[in-house]
């Protein structure tokens, strides 16, 4: 095995085509125009000494190390900084070069600690490896001079001297070590699009200062690790690295966080995760990470981590430690009994968008060809089936348009119900990248997100809808696109039906589409939304993002329509830089849809209704599959209300925290006889369960994972399950409990029975991903590499369709009683309903859901910033802190959704899509009024938590 | 000493600067010098401001802030002098004038009189090299410096 | 007629009183119930005669008196000074002063004899015939005279500055600008100090002339905040040439636009490198940028730039006035037109000689500057300021030129001289020089961020006799380190006077003797 070794090419790759050829120490190399003299000599195997150079960053030419001779050029020019040109003659080695190089290196080390045997750095310490490349011997100066090393020199204070910062739990940050090499600085200004690091003082003072010279944890610092990355010496240090020591071996896997799917180098000592390193080749990240993905990774081992399977007769009873087999037996036994009892459709199942593709299609397999029914959904039902509906109708697939490298060719950017910087912060810094280097951007979100104006980042256009009112605002875009005549004729005749495109047309230049009309029902200056429709129909390549603010309303599945008729309309599907992209919420989300999870579609999105596909399942699984699609979670919980539904197997999701109207959901399991749930933790949703059976975390097992923009990526087991057993392997199980004829020895057998039952994963398979590293599905013989982009030659249902999107208000609305609208949505810190981040310490940016209401809102009621509040809905109501701020407007309230203790979903009502059932989480009206502590309701349900997360002492005579 | 303002006040001052300026291409120096204009120095509390009105971090301000050795982060005395050490005023004999003046004041270069009236600097040159040692007292520039014209300059900032 | 005094208010006579000497004028006409128009021109840059004060003659045209003392003035009045009557100070004609007659003036032709806030006087005085031409030519028919008058940047480097600006003019873009470096920070300098001071318009001129010949449109004169009368009266001047047409839509009456504006640093030398400078207009630190991309491709904001020192535009309108071949005749070699050399320190005529390349330092320092002003044996010449090499006699006979200085390790710079006499200490003087980068760096680059600091203390060791030979080789070695090394001029350039301290005074770095070491 071993350490993947990433070569550092020590700048950027150039992306020119044109192709110049040089001469370096006499080998000839030929690489692309604008590529530095650094990378092209790397590429033909010459490295030559470097510090400040690395391949995340621009060159930056500080350290001096890499001074290059060229023929008939005067001086000693640094490698980074001097592109390559024809016919050059460069030389890496010569007796002036070295005499420099060791004297810069003397220079350096005359001012940096010697402990290297004891630093964390040791092995891994660029400065080391660049002493003993230039052959450093001696440092001549001595160390009695001016230096950051020590706290005292001679005795007295050394005022240059800075403690190491500790704040940050999860980097040091070491000044005496500092080499002033800013590759942290940059990566965060570069990479990470901060700007939390600076240097502060100059010359020798020279020192990185996280915001005004402040702590890490206090500067405007996102802990993405992108500075811990670049770092060269130990200055910068991961604290688990301290911990344990250097890595001896790393496996490249996927992140388990959000919908972006960065691959990541997971670093080992033996069985113990030293670090998450992101990964350069990964293409969905490019090398860059976000906190959770290269730092929250502790709940695996977190001591609240169950391990062994459980069971209970009652929900009442303390839990039971039982063996694999016991707690399996009882399940099969129990599922049985209950069909048996009350009917082949009185179980069902909901699969992980958090788990692998070969898990969830196991789930769905065991539900369609062990349970006979049709009754399984996953948390995608909550979240993006709106897209899946949306875009099927409207283009034929259900998947974002683009990978994430097309944003480097948009030009205007249009984000919808989307707070990328928080839910998808590794997407979100290279679109900021691109922002920077000119392209234009509208937002709309009722609240001003960090996207919206941030440092060098500024809107072109943010309009703060009132919630609800995606559809009007999008449909009055389309009016000012059509009635202006800024419609891209030519593609819509060529790729669209014309005749649907008139009838669409005269819709949306009806009077009630204008921006006049709708800017008032929706809080919007209607020359904001003017200005954003031409910009966006003008601008050169328009590409539409956006997220669960689109889709989580009881419109949700008429505004993705609205979005993709607003792409069709301009002209801008089916080539690199434009496209419809949905930000998934979950890692799998996407994998999670495709792979059938959904009650009326097998895999690759085929009804249940279709003959043809059932008959090749049929023949694979030998049994007869219901015709009939099954029932979503909701209908699952009215029917478990109603006495019809009595048997739940949840693989990896929290449907009690996570489910909109909570008092819903615990009333819908309160009323079934056997709750199985499969995960990591005792989770909300456990407190209602028979049977626990512990998960296994994505480090512990293979698989693979489908990010949004539809690229499998591999999951590689890097330690063995604590556990015991991979989900896979538990789900098999189960299956072969209630005699199914399952033999899988690997996930990778599971993959290849995908690929042989999904025309859209035909070519699939772990060795192909391994030899490409990842792949964007269709991937099959009409794609043989994948597809990045779709929809390039026409789209995949033949002919674009636009469809009418009239816009029907909620019937969620103000009154006198609840006056303001609630929305709620994620923190950076924290993931979904927190189960994984809240046992980290990212809990140290987020330790609780905050209410952000108006100043003015905030004023009318007597509300002070950190208030405990009630917020009242007419489902229920809760109790949190307020946090006084105007990026909601007027009006408009705002929480997150992290903590069970304030159980935001309590609030939400049941309203949801009109098509898909997605619940309306983004528009609840409420009321908000001062509070002296937790809620009724908060107290009960503490207590009852508490008491059904009793676990059974065992006996002392065991 | 001047008591120094509170931060609502450094907020609002601050803005109303920055209003002014903020139309310039690359206004950040010269609100930085308004600043230090409107409070003799620039206040911490100043910089957050600066950031969110031209949208950059409060890391870049600080790095900025702390570059220039012209902007102080705190108050100066009531004069400020500034005497030439560079190489034209060292030829004649700045050197032994630094001492002196030190001696007559009581302070050292960067440090500031108790009594607050004065603040002594070094500088490097004034451009007045043919006039040599030169120095420059609140902004107004004095050549030639001998014994006398010490002893008037030591009168002035106490006066 | 009334009769015309002028004053200068220029910071190198009021350093040495001329405010007083104006108050004490004014007062003494008051109280003589004479009316006279007093004019606060520049200096002429001869600073052992001021406070220079001159008299407008009917007869005898211009009559100076000085340096003038305020106590000198009741006599001069009694002396009938106004029409050129005898006195202790009378200089006579200041163009026949020595000292300025032996000039040949085309860059400072008006520095000191007009006002300088008055475009009336510029324009009498040959002023704005540059830029009438410029604005009637293509532009690359400007870039390509300015180009053959072989004029390179006055800032130190000594790049041609025709080929910068076609590169810029060649370099297309929604936005060019033109940036006048106007940080003047080199000790024994004060050119750039005084066209500012003393003829703001021609900078102004050269400026719009670099506008019109590039296609940029907008411009700023960067200046370093110690010179707050050059910032104060470049900002007038900007003010008076925009209400005149000069700057504008259209730069006298030309279709041509061109503004700029007036930025002040904030204390950094290195601000005078022009990347940095660049940093520091665009509000960053003022850290230097490895080039390429150079300025003229990516520049402020990373648009195309003409960055030239303040004399290199100022030279400009002469050179579109009388033609290329008139500024390339004077000079030598491939240094072409004139420079204006300022001699300082210790110097008995310390000022601004300009003068076509090619004197020798011997005739600049003994002749011209007359040798030092405490009257002791010169013992060493710095040229080009800090970064520059102390010259020992022996080199006097080294030509005022750029080949020639480099050829003996040692640079013209902004052509600023400090002469030192025997007295000084040219240890104290090599450690100095690595102090001044010390304290000036920008901290970017490795070589001169440490380097400068253990260069101080490695010098300290010699001076403290702590194995000198060894010290001595080792900073030979930093120097090396830092000459070709550093990523600018600032920690490239220190070794100069560092090494030429130590190569031509080698006895300032003998050990101390043992006794005094004992003491």
């Amino acid at each position: 095995m071993g350490l993947v070794q990433e070569i550092d090419y020590g700048t950027p790759a150039s992306t020119s085509e044109k192709q110049v050829t040089l001469t370096v120490d006499g080998f000839t190399v030929t690489v692309p125009e604008g590529t530095s003299i650094m990378r092209a000599s790397m590429e033909a195997g010459i490295a030559i000494p470097k510090l400040c150079a690395t391949d995340m960053v621009d060159a930056f030419g500080s350290c001096r190390l890499c001074l290059v001779e060229i023929d008939g050029r005067n001086g000693t020019p640094s490698s980074c900084t001097t592109p390559v040109a024809p016919g050059m003659v460069v030389h890496t080695q010569t007796g002036r070069l070295k005499d420099i190089r060791r004297g810069v290196m003397e220079l350096y080390i005359s001012d940096h600690p010697l402990d290297c045997l004891t630093c964390a750095a040791n092995g891994d310490c660029e400065l080391q490896t660049q002493a003993g490349v230039v052959g450093l011997r001696d440092v001549r100066y001595g160390y009695e001079g001016d230096n950051h090393v020590f706290k005292k020199n001679d005795g007295a204070e050394n005022f240059k001297w800075m403690a190491k910062d500790e704040s940050n739990p999860y980097f040091t940050y070491d000044p005496s070590k500092c080499i002033v090499c800013s590759r942290c600085v940059r990566a965060c200004e570069e990479v990470q699009g901060t700007f939390a690091l600076t240097i502060e003082g100059r010359g020798f003072e020279s020192r990185v200062s996280p915001g005004m010279h402040q702590l890490f944890i206090d500067s405007e610092c996102v802990s993405c690790g992108a500075c811990v990355q670049a770092c060269p010496t130990a200055t910068l240090s991961e604290k688990s690295v301290i911990k344990i020591g250097q890595p001896e071996h790393s496996v490249v896997t996927t992140c388990a966080y959000c919908g972006v799917g960065c691959s990541f180098k997971a670093e080992m000592r033996g069985d113990e995760l030293v670090r998450m390193v992101p990964y350069k080749d990964g293409k969905a990240n490019r090398g860059h990470s976000c906190v959770k993905g290269r730092f929250a990774y502790g709940y695996s081992t977190h001591k609240e981590r169950i391990l062994n399977p459980m069971i209970r007769e009652k929900v009442t009873d303390p839990w039971r430690e039982v063996s694999w087999e016991e707690a399996l037996t009882h399940t099969a036994n129990e599922f049985r009994r209950i069909q048996y009892q009350y009917g082949r459709t009185s179980i069902g199942g909901i699969t992980s968008s958090r788990c692998t593709n070969e898990e969830t299609y196991l789930v769905q397999k065991l539900i369609r060809q062990g349970f006979r029914n049709n009754n399984v959904d996953t948390c995608a039902r909550v979240c993006h089936s709106p897209t899946g509906y949306g875009l099927g109708q409207t283009f034929g697939t259900s998947a974002g348009t683009q990978d994430f490298d097309s944003i480097e060719k948009t030009d205007v950017v249009m984000i919808i119900g989307a707070n990328p910087t928080d839910a998808h912060p590794v997407f979100a810094s290279r679109m900021k990248k691109r922002l920077r280097k000119g392209a234009k951007l509208i937002v709309l979100d009722p609240r001003r997100t960090d996207i919206v104006r941030s440092a060098h980042i500024e809107a072109q256009h943010h309009l703060p809808l009132k919630p609800g009112t995606n559809v009007a605002v999008v449909t009055a875009l389309a009016h000012v696109i059509v009635t202006e005549g800024l419609f891209d004729e030519a593609f819509i005749r060529e790729r669209c039906d014309w005749d649907e495109f008139q009838d669409w047309a005269s819709f949306v230049a009806l009077p009630e589409n204008s921006p006049e009309v709708v800017g008032q029902l929706a809080n919007v200056d209607p020359e904001e939304i003017r200005g954003a429709a031409r910009l966006f129909a003008t601008g050169g390549n328009g590409a539409i993002y956006y997220g669960l603010g689109v889709t989580e309303h009881s419109q949700g599945s008429t505004t993705v329509i609205a979005i993709a008729n607003l792409a069709m309309a301009t002209g801008n599907v089916g080539r690199p830089g434009v496209g419809v992209n949905p930000l998934r919420g979950q890692n799998n989300v996407q994998g999670s849809c495709d792979m059938g999870s959904f009650p009326h579609e097998l895999p690759g999105y085929r009804h249940v209704s279709g003959d043809a596909v059932r008959d090749i399942y049929e023949s694979l699984w030998g049994v007869k599959l219901d015709d009939e699609p099954g029932l979503r979670i909701p209908n699952m919980l009215d029917a478990a209300v109603d006495g019809s539904f009595k048997g739940l197997y949840v693989q990896g999701e929290d449907i009690l925290q996570s489910d909109p109207d909570t008092k819903h959901v615990a009333a819908g399991l309160a009323a079934m006889e056997c709750v199985v749930v499969h995960d990591l933790f005792l989770n909300e949703t456990a407190n209602y369960a028979h049977v626990f059976l512990p998960g296994s975390t994505f480090l512990e097992k293979d698989g693979t994972f489908t990010n949004a923009e539809r690229r499998i990526n591999r999951v590689r087991k890097v330690m063995a399950p604590t556990n015991g057993l991979a989900d896979w392997e538990v789900t098999q199980k189960l299956a072969q409990t209630m005699g199914l004829d399952w033999n899988y020895q690997h996930p990778s057998e599971i993959m290849d029975e995908i690929a042989k039952t999904t025309p859209s994963f035909a070519s699939v398979s772990y060795d192909y991903l391994e030899k490409m590293g990842s792949v964007q599905w269709p991937c099959n013989e009409k794609a043989p590499e994948g597809t990045p982009i779709m929809h390039i030659s026409g789209f995949v249902r033949g002919k674009g369709k636009f469809i009418r999107t009239e816009y029907v208000a909620t019937d969620e609305r103000t009154g006198p009683r609840f006056p303001l609208l609630l929305t709620t949505g994620r923190i950076l810190s924290q993931y979904n309903v927190g189960a994984q981040t809240r046992r980290t310490d990212n809990v140290m940016w987020h330790s609780e859901d905050r209410l952000e209401i108006h100043p003015h809102d905030a004023e009318n009621r007597g509300l002070r910033d950190g208030d405990w509040v009630r917020l009242t809905s007419r489902s229920g109501e809760t109790t949190l802190r307020a946090l006084i701020t105007d990026k909601v407007s007027p009006g408009v309230v705002y929480t997150t959704f992290h903590h069970p203790d304030t159980q935001a979903n309590v609030i939400t009502t049941d309203f949801s899509d009109w098509a898909t059932n997605c619940p309306e989480y983004k528009v609840t009206a409420v009321q908000v009024g001062a509070s002296n502590g937790p809620s009724e309701w908060q107290l009960d349900y503490d207590e009852q938590a508490r008491n059904s997360r009793r676990i059974a002492t065992l006996e002392a005579a065991e | 000493m001047t008591m120094q303002p509170a931060s609502t006040e450094i907020t609002s001052r601050t803005a109303a600067i920055i209003q002014e300026l903020k139309g310039l291409e690359g206004p950040l120096l010269p609100i930085l010098h308004g600043i230090q204009e409107e409070f003799g120095h620039v206040p911490q509390d100043a910089l957050p401001v600066i950031a969110e009105a031209l949208n950059i971090s409060k890391a870049e301000v600080h790095g900025v802030v702390t570059f220039y050795h012209d902007y102080r982060s705190h108050p100066a005395g009531r004069h400020v002098l500034k005497l030439c050490q560079a190489e034209a005023c060292q030829s004649m004999g700045s050197d032994a004038i630094a001492a002196k003046l030190k001696q007559l004041l009581g302070i050292g270069f960067h440090e500031t009189a108790r009594d607050g009236s004065v603040t002594l600097e070094p500088v490097y040159c004034l451009g007045l090299c043919a006039c040599a040692p030169s120095a420059m007292l609140d902004g107004e520039v004095i050549g030639r410096l001998d014994d006398e014209k010490l002893d008037e300059i030591v009168a002035e900032v106490r006066s | 007629m009334i009769p015309r005094i002028y004053i200068p208010g220029d910071s190198g006579a009021l350093a040495l009183g001329a405010e007083k000497v104006a108050k004490a004028i004014e007062k003494e006409l008051a109280d003589r119930g004479i009316e006279a128009k007093i004019v606060r021109n520049g200096s002429r840059g001869a600073y052992f005669l001021e406070p220079m004060v001159e008299v407008a003659t009917t007869d005898k045209g211009r009559v100076a008196y000085g340096p003038v003392k305020p106590s000198d003035v009741k006599s001069l009045f009694d002396s009938g000074f106004l029409t050129g009557g005898h006195h202790k100070r009378w200089l006579g004609a200041p163009d026949k002063i020595p000292f300025l007659a032996r000039q040949t003036r085309l860059t400072f032709a008006r520095c000191g004899l007009i006002n300088p806030l008055s475009l009336d006087h510029y324009k009498a005085h040959g002023g704005l015939k540059g830029l009438q031409n410029a604005v009637a030519m293509a532009p690359a028919e400007i870039v390509k005279q300015v180009a053959e008058s072989g004029l390179r940047g006055r800032g130190g480097a000594g790049f041609p500055t025709g080929i910068k600006w076609k590169t810029v003019l060649d370099t297309t873009a929604d936005k060019k600008y033109i940036v006048c470096n106007a940080d003047e920070g080199d000790s024994a300098t004060f050119a750039d100090r005084m066209i500012m001071e003393g003829d703001p318009f021609v900078l102004i001129e050269g400026m719009a002339i670099a506008g019109v010949a590039t296609g940029a449109t907008k411009g700023f004169v960067y200046i370093r905040s110690e010179y707050p009368h050059a910032v104060a009266m470049m900002q007038k001047a900007v003010d008076v040439a925009r209400e005149a047409g000069l700057l504008g839509v259209n730069v006298l009456g030309s279709p041509n636009a061109f503004d700029m504006e007036i930025r002040v640093g904030a204390g950094a030398y290195v601000c005078g490198e022009e990347t940095s400078l660049l940093n520091s207009l665009e509000g960053k630190r003022g850290v230097v940028r490895a080039k390429p991309p150079l300025p003229a491709i990516q520049g402020l904001f990373g648009k195309p730039t003409v960055i030239n020192n303040v004399i290199s535009l100022a030279s400009v309108p002469i050179i579109m006035d009388k033609g290329a071949a008139f500024y390339k005749d004077f000079g030598m070699g491939r240094s072409r037109g004139t420079i204006p050399i300022q001699i300082a320190g210790n110097v008995r005529y310390g000022g601004l000689f300009e003068a076509a390349f090619g004197m020798t330092l011997g005739e600049i320092v003994d002749d011209i500057g007359g040798g030092t002003a405490t009257g002791r044996p010169v013992k060493a010449v710095q040229v080009g300021g800090p970064l520059g090499a102390y010259f020992p006699r022996a080199l006097f006979d080294t030509p005022f030129d750029y080949e020639a200085f480099a050829a003996r390790d040692g640079l013209i710079g902004h052509a600023g001289i400090t002469v030192f006499d025997d007295t000084a200490d040219m240890l104290k003087q090599a450690r100095f020089a690595m102090e001044f980068c010390a304290i000036e760096s920008c901290g970017k680059c490795t070589p001169c961020r440490i380097g400068s600091t253990r260069g101080v203390e490695t010098i300290d060791k010699i001076a403290r006799g702590i194995e000198p030979e060894k010290q001595i080789e080792l900073v030979t070695d930093l120097c090396n380190t830092m000459k070709f090394g550093s990523l600018c001029a600032l920690g490239g350039f220190t070794p100069y006077p560092v090494m030429s301290a130590i190569n031509h005074f080698r006895d300032d770095f003998k050990p101390a003797p043992v006794a005094e070491a004992a003491e």
